[in-house]
């Protein structure tokens, strides 16, 4: 463990040298970037040659015998670590011109030295190996990314995420101490070894406890609603961070206490795989409503973890149905499509980041046509799109792949597995058809056509530290998507730290599944390649001359008339009415000579829209009536705390 | 594995004469002679001699959209049987790789398509992007129930051999409605009436034509070459299902298949001159229909397996 630790201590020193150093802008940045890429290298380094050796390695430290911390690194450990430091190393070297901003040098090194916390926490939450190491790094982890949040702190809307994060992070952490409590009940101790002990009642508590705790991290709905507020409010670079990596540790802390309990429950697939199907197909729903990019991103992160929930689910039938391998399939797939996501996700913020950056607008219905003048970026976003649309051959449908093939197993099933399958396929299959418009409507509406407003006009890429990350994303999604097999012999050693009762996972039928992704994907390449000589065969020494856009017949075009996101994506809107609510507001045309009229349309989450009546207010009302017992006055609140220890004396 | 080359290089080739057909039937429900059964290669040819008109809004992205549409399509056909025969390539799960493929077809036809900036091409593109999303639900939703009879993920696996015969034996009844849910499918996937009509001279009312009004010369053809493809793809998938007999004479096995096929056209044909487009809002029913009926099927072969 000593390189682990190594390397996020000098993670964290970039984020402090950065802070010390605050007034000398370049430097500050500079620092931050290359300490906590080569750390985040360093620990790359180290988690892949352990994964590929899968030994579990531990270290604890005591403190005045208050503060027990200790650290194991497993399969899963590992496998999540590797994603964290690799998604990291590429957004902290994105950073450094992203952050270029010498008017506010302070802010910026602020920024760096939570993002370098960040790291180093989220690197501890996936180690943790007892409670209190655990708790302590996941507030760390919560609390850095909120400061990293309220970045542009002076934009209202930026304080209000921020603080809709806080609240939801912390109600979360208020399950996760709840879950925790019920185990150190049955325990009593700290540790996580004796969890498996648990009576059959205990545990379901404690797993749908843990699942609304860590859910509300990931992003399950209904619980995700402060992430399209939090995601796109923090700089991009931490927006790649968060969606590609933070949630994540949510769905980490589901498989690791889905390992620790040990019992293949049937019902807890079913809640995961409802989960996800609600929270895939809805997230992708919302993404097609926004018209704003970054925040499109985060919804569709939100369909990707319903992805990611749909695998688990199935492979927690596989382990309660006696399949292994469907209980193989279905876990190595949502943990091959958690690294894959960390890749796209992370990829397609940045090249977000990179429009928002130079054009300085989020709003989709004010771009277009950046293609031609930001080639690097509008490229690696289209493969980023490709990626996320699980389109061949790239990493996304590697991923998905998996988890179809787990799921077809459950047809096999009968009753409530069969159904619970053919639930699991069906939305597989229609939410890879909507992220496919949702994506298409990005890189149609924002790269392609010609630019709807000044503000994309003319604008160029710069920044040979954020064109690189972006190149690098995009290189290895192409490269996992047509070689996934080595890749996923690191899934099968995180695979086989949940102790899902098998000896020993064989590596051979999984090995022949990576072989028909690499056939297949190789079969379109050099089809592709083989079509595309071919139509450069065709065009030699023909004549090819440019014209305008055929307008059926209309001779004076504007940029004005080009399809719009909210109409491209109207239909599909229409249709999942009752699911998404679709506010229009519109001055109608009257008159044969009428004035100018305008129109606006919302999509309404329905989480959000109900959180207010369902939850808020009433909340409210109560505390409201409680609002006496805060008087102010310091001798009755001695009182309360005596009172309380008294009654304690009584219960413990 | 020579024989299954050939096979896919005929299948290629000859997908062009197959979609004439229809335009055959359709000429004889309006009373005309219509055009000669090869006009398809007349057109290929034309349009591969021709050179192209660039819109100037257009990136390389407009010049890629047709290049992998056809190579979609080509690469389809690689993993179907035709004819009973063994296909190209084959593996387990083949069948999802394909309508990914397919999926990746569309991708960079909606991409292209967005390219121009024209607002007709916009419109298309967001319909190609709705429709097929229940298109492919209802299409995993006939794979789930080809999984639950034959427990394998590949096409060869379902229409090589007797693959087929064997299925009307155990689940006759359900795969009658498996045929009309794939007919359905093949008329939204591949642009035809009642879900779009490729001969309409309207462009707000189109869907695949528009989106490639401003294609020419050999990418055009390209287009054109993938449609044929693609269309005959699903036709070969329906013709086994139709004429599933084995008759044990050699070569009868590839004429049943051609019937087959020229039963699906006709149908094809058929209805494009019989019925009219339906409305927009009104083509998600009728697509919906078709899983429906996929899902009943399945429902059904439940109590066929036990």
């Amino acid at each position: 463990m000593s390189h682990f630790f190594a390397a996020i201590s000098l993670i964290l020193a970039g984020g402090v040298v950065s802070l010390v150093f605050a007034r000398q802008h370049v430097f500050s940045r500079a620092a931050a970037a290359i300490l906590i890429s080569a750390g985040c290298a360093w620990g790359l380094v180290d988690t892949v040659i352990k994964l590929t050796g899968s030994v579990t390695h531990s270290a604890a430290f005591q403190y005045l015998n208050l503060f027990f911390l200790a650290f194991e690194m497993d399969g899963l450990s590992a496998f999540f670590l590797a994603v964290i430091f690799l998604v990291c190393l590429l957004a902290a070297v994105y950073s450094f011109h992203y952050m270029d901003d010498p008017g506010s040098s302070v802010k910026t090194a602020v920024t760096g030295f939570f993002f370098s916390l960040l790291v180093v926490s989220m690197a501890m939450v996936v180690t943790a190996a007892n409670m209190i190491t655990f708790m302590l790094s996941w507030e760390i982890m919560s609390l850095s990314s909120f400061f990293l949040v309220i970045h542009n702190y002076q934009h209202v809307e930026n304080r209000k995420a921020g603080y809709l994060y806080f609240v939801f992070s912390h109600v979360g952490a208020m399950f996760l101490f709840a879950g925790f409590g019920v185990l150190y009940k049955y325990t009593g101790s700290f540790g996580f070894a004796d969890v498996h002990t648990l009576p059959e009642a205990a545990k379901t508590l404690a797993f749908v406890l843990f699942f609304i705790g860590f859910g509300s991290k990931a992003g399950v709905f209904p619980f995700h609603v402060w992430l399209p507020h939090a995601h796109p409010a923090a700089p991009s670079h931490i927006s790649a961070v968060m969606s590609g990596v933070m949630i994540k540790t949510g769905i980490y802390g589901i498989l690791r206490i889905y390992a620790l309990l040990e019992m293949p429950a049937p019902g807890f697939g079913y809640l995961v795989v409802a989960a996800g199907v609600v929270s895939g197909i809805l997230g992708v729903v919302y993404a097609l409503g926004q018209t704003d990019i970054k925040r499109l991103l985060a919804y569709s992160s939100v369909e990707n973890i319903g992805i990611i929930l749909i695998g688990m689910g199935i492979g927690m039938i596989g382990v309660s149905s006696r399949n292994p391998l469907m209980a193989v399939l279905g876990f190595s797939g949502a943990i091959f499509h958690v690294l894959n996501h960390a890749m796209f996700k992370s990829l397609l913020f940045m090249g977000a980041g990179m429009v928002v950056h130079q054009t300085g607008t989020r709003s989709m219905d004010s771009l277009g046509g950046l293609l031609k003048s930001m080639k690097i970026t509008g490229f690696a976003f289209i493969i980023g799109s490709l990626a996320i649309c699980g389109l061949p051959p790239f990493n996304g449908f590697a991923g998905e792949f998996f988890v179809y093939m787990g799921a077809f197993k459950g047809i096999s099933l009968d009753k409530i597995p069969f159904a619970v399958s053919i639930a699991a396929i069906i939305s597989l299959a229609v939410i890879g058809g909507l992220a496919l418009a949702c994506f298409t409507r990005v890189v149609g509406i924002v790269f392609q056509g010609e630019p709807r407003t000044d503000a994309a006009r003319n604008q160029t890429e710069t920044g040979a530290t954020m064109l690189g990350a972006m190149g690098i994303l995009a290189g290895a999604c192409v490269i996992i998507g047509i070689f996934p097999g080595w890749f996923f012999n690191l899934i099968l050693s995180a695979v086989s730290s949940l102790n899902l009762g098998y000896e020993r996972i064989p590596a051979a039928p999984f090995a022949q599944i990576a072989g028909h992704i690499t056939l297949g994907a190789l079969v379109i390449v050099v089809l592709v390649l083989a079509v595309a000589v071919l139509r450069s065969w065709c065009y030699r020494a023909k004549p090819v001359s440019q014209s305008g856009t055929w307008g059926c017949g209309f001779t004076r075009p504007t940029t004005k008339m080009q399809y719009t996101g909210s109409s491209y994506a109207f239909d599909i809107i229409q249709f999942f009415r009752p699911a998404a609510p679709l506010e229009e507001n519109h001055v109608p045309i009257a008159g044969r000579f009428p004035a100018g009229t305008r129109y606006e349309s919302r999509v309404h989450d329905i989480a959000e829209r109900y959180m207010e009546p369902g939850v808020v207010r009433p909340v409210q009302f109560v505390f409201d009536r409680l609002r006496w017992i805060q008087h102010g006055d310091i001798h009755l609140y001695i009182g309360y705390i005596l009172l309380a220890i008294v009654l304690l004396l009584f219960f413990v | 594995m020579f024989e299954s080359i050939v096979l896919w290089l005929g299948a290629v080739l000859t997908a062009p004469f197959f979609s004439a057909v229809i335009l055959k039937v359709k000429a004889f429900f309006g009373g005309k002679k219509g055009p000669p059964l090869l006009i398809n290669y007349y057109t290929l040819i034309k349009l591969v001699k021709k050179g192209s008109v660039y819109s100037t809004s257009t990136t390389a992205v407009f010049k890629m959209g047709p290049v992998i549409s056809c190579a979609t399509a080509l690469a389809a056909l690689l993993f179907l049987p035709i004819a009973g025969h063994i296909p190209v390539i084959s593996f387990n799960g083949d069948v999802i790789l394909v309508l990914y493929l397919l999926g990746l077809g569309r991708f960079f036809t909606i991409a292209a398509a967005m390219d121009t900036a024209s607002p007709f091409e916009g419109m298309g593109a967001a319909r190609e992007a709705f429709f097929p999303i229940i298109c492919e639900a209802a299409m995993f939703m006939i794979l789930i129930f080809f999984y639950r009879m034959t427990g394998e993920l590949s096409f060869a696996a379902y229409f090589s051999g007797t693959g087929t015969l064997a299925l009307w034996q155990i689940a006759g009844p359900s795969l009658l409605f498996i045929v009309i849910a794939f007919f359905i499918i093949l008329v939204t996937e591949t642009s035809r009436v009642p879900v779009d009509d490729p001969a309409t001279h309207l462009e707000l009312t189109m869907i695949h034509e528009v989106m490639v009004l401003d294609h020419s010369g050999p990418d055009f053809a390209l287009i054109e070459l993938g449609a044929f493809c693609k269309l005959f793809f699903y036709a070969a998938i329906l013709s086994p299902l139709i004429l599933p007999f084995e008759t044990g004479i050699p070569g009868a096995g590839m004429l049943l298949f051609i019937a087959g096929l020229l039963i699906v056209y006709l149908v094809v044909g058929i209805i494009e001159s019989t019925i009219a487009r339906y409305r927009m809002d009104k083509v998600p029913q009728f697509v919906l229909t078709s899983f429906a009926l996929a899902f009943f099927a399945t429902i059904i072969t439940l109590e066929l397996i036990q």
